[in-house]
């Protein structure tokens, strides 16, 4: 065994028989994930949003086979459109009826809107004329608007939270309102005129079936023209709220419609949104923690005079630095792939789609933290000296890099400053690989180069002030 | 002959401190040097430039007839260095220890565990050899500190103090080490500020003092620097002993006679015929031998615990 192993080997042996490491690198991030993620709401890591959520359940099956021309989507996803268009209204799908009911039953919910299998048929069935101008014609409207259950929409509400549930229906009255009255009142416009129609007003109109065909027929035509001309502000044959109100469509808005994201399992909220960002911001804050256990291991090889030794021997110094270096590099590699494991199979936390990808980065996270600890080193000539110089140099990097808050909360300009951190640009590339769906690789390979140059430039700063006698 | 290991006009200063200035010493192969000076003489430092720790000022180290540099790592290998604070790991047992030092000087491991066996054994651990060395007494840490020193069989030791704060049993561990490691041909050289050890350990002898060798040589000769005296109590008058042949001075101090010689052994039936010619009837007699301390006392005029 070469010398330089000799010393790494031995370092390691020592490295792993002081608890204060495996405490501190360790378990004392865990402990952190775990008391931050049980004590922080669902929000965390999400910017404030003062929109009114309208939670949804789609189990709707689509319109009957003969639906006809209009609409051209289910029913359900028209109403969708509408309300992702209202102003201040963020829409939230929940997977299934009996996800919403839990969430409903333990309060995170104050009431889930339910489309139920037959809402696009019971929809299309909505009429204000009845056969033969309509096939099995349903008449939602009541007192108070809408007649929910008629439509085949269910409301789940939280009897405690009794006002809130109530705005969100009133949210969802109008906008069954403005989807299922503009198509009824287009069907029924549509029908004035017709021969069914001049048929039926040969009762209200004597003589008139006494007419020629065709006199009948620009008789219709022109009464529906006529009551059109009427009511210019309005397109009654239109079917749709805009249609109907000759107004300009609102521009899709994309961003109110989101998935709903679990707040977690279990007792520790397993799965939870948060632990995608707590998980990678303490294996990052406590990479550089690293700067203790190194720190003390310098000052030990001096308290304990065996430095005198390692330099009596024949070695030279870069075998005795690398030495020291290789297990520190080898205890922080673990320490980063330990909380990442730790992070999926406690947490839940997901890997995201590249997992492979976080390999590099661990590795770059590593080597930015070992140059920071042997620069540490270098510095510090007493126990006290790394506890105080290590603390404080860990945790303002911490602070100013957004590794305590998430970085997303941050104003741009400390952002910008932030990247003077190695912890900044280690957060980013997490944050593309654990948060992005589709992850940047770009950034990543970015952020893994600036760390490898934060850990080239400690570690010959740590190289030219280290002494060894 | 070619000394082993020559020291010419060794200077170091520490600031405005002088550790070392213009040491010359010349040891023999296979020789127990023993370097012997108070706390702060300047033995660590010479040791240090000697082991290769410093540099010095000025001067020149040449060992086996060639010159010493600190990079020379050839030279380094047959070096041991026991040093006078403790340098072994608390973390690692004693088993351990030794094989991390044996290894950075690239033993081969069967070797080395042989050789590390051998050394429990010479310094009482075997039993203690796996048990870490945080525990041990100071005593057991001491014979540790010396077997880690030799564990790559130097051909040249410095031990630097090695019974410092030790109890007699390790001491006597230590001392038999020592011994052994001599016999085999090692050149050891040994500081203390304890000048009996050294006087009944080495040969062959430096007293060194604020940084200057004030004598070398071997033991015998330096104790001769100083007379043996004989002191008598009850007698009034120095006189009739100043023809005892044998007797160098006769003199009253204090009301004591005190006579010197080179040695007392063959004085004393020629004293006690001079008492009794004399109707002297001495009340008590001391006899002092001269010791490595009266011998540091005379040439530096300090004793060992003044400095």
């Amino acid at each position: 065994m070469t010398p330089l192993l000799t010393i790494a080997g031995k370092d390691l042996r020592l490295l792993l028989r002081d608890p204060r490491s495996a405490v501190i690198l360790l378990v004392m991030p865990v402990v952190l994930i775990l008391v931050l993620g049980l004590s922080l709401g669902e929000g965390f890591g999400r910017k404030p949003d003062d929109r009114i959520r309208i939670s949804i359940v789609n189990t709707d099956a689509g319109l009957p086979p003969d639906a006809g021309a209009f609409p051209t989507k289910p029913w359900s996803a028209i109403v969708l459109d509408d309300l992702a268009d209202t102003a201040d209204i963020r829409i939230e799908l929940i997977g299934s009826k009996a996800q919403a009911e839990a969430l409903v039953r333990s309060g995170a919910r104050s009431a889930v809107i339910v489309f139920e299998p037959e809402f696009s048929s019971r929809v299309h069935r909505c009429s204000f004329v009845e056969e033969p101008f309509k096939k099995d014609p349903i008449n939602p409207l009541y007192r108070d608007g809408m007649d929910t259950r008629k439509l085949g929409v269910t409301i789940l509400r939280d009897p405690t939270q009794q006002v809130s549930s109530a705005v969100i229906e009133q949210v969802v009255q109008v906008t069954l309102m403005r989807v299922v009255i503009p198509w009824m009142i287009g069907q029924a416009f549509e029908m004035i005129g017709t021969d069914e129609f001049m048929a039926r007003m040969d009762k209200y109109i004597p003589g008139l079936a006494l007419m020629p065909e065709a006199f009948r027929k620009t008789l219709g035509t022109g009464i529906q023209k006529g009551i059109g001309g009427f009511f210019r502000n309005y397109q009654f044959t239109a079917k749709t709220w805009a249609g109907l109100t000759n107004s300009t469509p609102s521009m899709k808005r994309d961003a109110n419609l989101t998935a709903y994201e679990s707040d977690g399992r279990g007792v520790i909220k397993r799965g939870a949104i948060r632990y995608q960002i707590l998980v990678p911001s303490y294996t990052v804050t406590f990479a550089f923690f690293l700067v203790l256990t190194v720190g003390w291991l310098f000052v030990a090889e001096r308290r304990h005079g065996t430095i005198v030794r390692l330099r009596a021997a024949p070695l030279r110094r870069w075998q005795i630095l690398l030495g020291k270096m290789l297990p520190c590099l080898a205890i922080s590699l673990f320490q980063g792939v330990f909380l990442l494991v730790a992070g999926k199979l406690v947490f839940g936390m997901a890997w995201g789609p590249m997992p492979w990808l976080l390999i590099p980065v661990i590795l770059c996270t590593s080597l930015a933290a070992v140059g920071l600890s042997m620069l540490v080193a270098a510095v510090a000539k007493s126990e006290t000296q790394v506890a105080v110089y290590g603390t404080l140099l860990v945790l303002v990097l911490a602070g100013v890099s957004g590794s305590l808050m998430p970085r997303d909360l941050m104003p741009e300009e400390m952002r910008s400053l932030s990247q003077i951190t190695p912890h900044a640009w280690a957060l980013d590339a997490y944050s593309q690989l654990l948060a992005n769906p589709d992850p940047q690789v770009t950034i990543v390979l970015r952020a893994c180069a600036a760390l490898l140059g934060f850990a080239v430039v400690f570690l010959l700063i740590a190289w030219w002030r280290l002494r060894l006698d | 002959m070619t000394p082993f290991l020559q020291a010419t006009d060794l200077r170091k200063r520490y600031g405005h401190a002088t550790a070392l200035n213009g040491v010359n010493l010349a040891i023999e192969r296979g020789e127990l040097f023993g370097l012997v000076g108070p706390n702060g003489a300047g033995k660590t430092t010479l040791l240090s430039i000697l082991g290769g720790l410093i540099h010095a000022d000025s001067g020149e180290v040449v060992i086996d007839g060639q010159p010493f540099h600190r990079s020379d790592r050839n030279a380094r290998r047959r070096i041991g260095l026991g040093t006078q604070d403790l340098a072994v790991y608390p973390e690692l047992t004693s088993r351990e220890n030794l094989l991390f030092f044996g290894r950075l000087y690239e033993l081969d491991t069967l070797t080395l565990k042989g050789r590390i066996d051998d050394l429990l054994t010479a310094v009482g651990l075997s039993d203690r050899a796996d048990d870490r060395v945080g525990g041990y007494s100071g005593g057991m840490k001491r014979r540790l500190n010396l077997a880690v020193a030799v564990v790559h069989e130097p051909d040249l030791l410095f031990l630097d103090e090695p019974t410092t704060g030790v109890d007699p049993q390790s001491r006597h561990l230590i001392f038999e080490l020592v011994r052994k490691l001599r016999a085999d041909g090692t050149t050891i050289i040994y500081t203390s500020h304890y000048m009996e050890e050294v006087q009944a350990l080495c040969p062959r002898i430096a007293i060194i003092d604020a940084g200057v060798v004030k004598a070398c040589d071997t033991r015998e000769k330096l104790l001769k620097l100083l007379p043996a005296t004989l002191t008598l109590e009850g007698v009034p008058a120095a006189e009739p002993f100043r023809s005892v042949p044998g007797v160098t001075t006769a003199s009253v101090e204090s009301d004591l006679v005190v006579l010197t010689a080179d040695a007392i052994a063959p004085l004393l039936p020629r004293v006690a015929e001079v008492c009794r010619a004399n109707q002297f009837t001495p009340t008590g007699m001391t006899v002092s031998e001269p010791t490595l301390e009266r011998v540091f006392l005379h040439l530096t005029g300090h004793g060992m615990r003044d400095s």
